[in-house]
């Protein structure tokens, strides 16, 4: 087995050298042609990038073992089209174009095996099923670095959007304002009680005023949350007022068996602030 | 005065300062509920400030001992409030309990 290796890799090595100029044509007037057409790379950056692709291959065409997957040189075969890949997405690319190139030297190479003198069918099957698996799992490589980089991007999406949605403000000396909108799940109930209360404790907030106008519709487990993030508003010290409770909650709540009676509540967030300030004794008059 | 793993203080006015220590042993609960009630009563206390700012988690454990003290110290018509609560323990304790505590939160020692 390792003695056809050697062979493929020698009949592939072979081709290479005594192909390489156009090879290299080819692989880097299709890369203007896909990636080059959009601006994605510059010219410079597309030859660079051919070069840099047949150094790598022949390296590994050259080392121990080039079936070996876990080998430095396959591994840098694979930094190279992961690095590719995401430089590309970074700048707008899509991800079929990069998939469609890799393609395109996998045939490239193919086409360039019909130089090549005296090589038997056993031999051009080996050669073929190599550059199969090969390209295969660079294909596999440009799809793990798309697929990190989209998961970066929804994962920071996400974060923007839980920052924008829970925003805390001070509203006064000791006084904290959280305007809950849409659901209260586990992991947001979590994100907000953290803030919240690192706040409380930073600020020295004697009251927080919860507003729910913006909550649609609660559930026994939006209700158990709520219901734990007043409590741990409590356990710090500082009073919670909850406002701008909907009829179609409140009745919720009375159907879910919630007690609110240890809960302040407010009709509207200007109420809660109105209480908030009667019991810190401050007066706000028109001026 | 101190007990093995606390410190109980007068500030003042009928009221105490309870600073829990690192040698505070919850399991000897009885005792240590005997001696601060004692203290108290002896020091005609009518409120107990409980420190935790050095409690970063309260577990089902712990709670049960404050628990515990503040239903005796009612009992003795003595109020419990527990001052400094980290922001960790206060998330912890929300997720167990089911009931308000038997104690009384505050931010801080009201001077």
């Amino acid at each position: 087995m390792m003695a056809t290796k050697s062979k493929t890799s020698s009949i592939l090595i072979d081709v290479l050298k005594l192909q390489m100029g156009n090879i290299s044509e080819s692989i880097e007037r299709e890369g203007k042609n896909i990636l080059g057409g959009s601006n994605l790379l510059s010219s410079e950056e597309i030859t660079d990038f051919c070069l840099e692709f047949l150094q790598l291959l022949i390296a590994l065409l050259e080392s121990k073992d080039p079936h070996d997957d876990a080998s430095p040189q396959f591994h840098a075969m694979e930094i190279f089209f992961n690095n590719l890949s995401k430089q590309l997405l970074v700048r707008g690319g899509r991800v079929e174009d990069l998939v469609r190139y890799i393609q395109f030297m996998q045939r490239t190479l193919i086409e360039s095996l019909g130089t090549a003198k005296s090589v038997s069918p056993q031999d051009m099957r080996e050669i073929l099923l190599y550059l199969s698996g090969l390209f295969n799992e660079m294909i596999l490589s440009v799809f793990h670095a798309y697929l990190d980089e989209k998961e970066r991007t929804i994962y920071a999406q996400e974060a923007e959007l839980r920052e924008t949605a829970t925003p805390i403000t001070e509203i006064w000396d000791g006084v904290l304002t959280l305007p809950i909108i849409g659901t209260l799940d586990s992991s947001r109930t979590m994100i907000v009680m953290e803030a919240l209360l690192s706040r409380i404790a930073a600020e020295r907030a004697e009251t927080v005023v919860m507003d729910l106008t913006g909550v649609k519709s609660i559930d026994s487990q939006v209700s158990h949350h709520l219901i734990q993030m007043v409590r741990a508003i409590q356990l710090m010290g500082s009073a919670a007022i909850v406002t701008g409770i909907r009829p179609e909650i409140a009745r919720a709540l009375t159907s879910l068996n919630i007690d609110l009676g240890n809960v302040t509540t407010r009709a509207t967030l200007s109420d809660g602030l109105k209480e908030a300030f009667r019991r810190m004794n401050i007066q706000v008059t028109r001026g | 005065m101190s007990l093995t793993g606390l410190h109980l203080t007068a500030i003042g006015s009928g009221r105490f300062l309870l600073e829990p220590g690192a040698g505070l042993d919850i399991g000897q609960r009885d005792e240590l509920i005997d001696s601060i009630l004692g203290r108290l009563q002896k020091g005609e206390a009518s409120l107990m400030y409980y420190h935790l700012g050095g409690q970063p988690v309260i577990d089902e454990a712990y709670y049960a001992w404050l628990d515990a003290l503040a239903r005796a110290c009612v009992a003795i018509n003595v109020r419990m409030v527990c001052v400094h609560m980290q922001p960790t323990a206060a998330f912890a304790l929300s997720h167990i309990l089911k009931a308000p505590p038997a104690f009384d939160s505050a931010l801080s020692v009201d001077l």
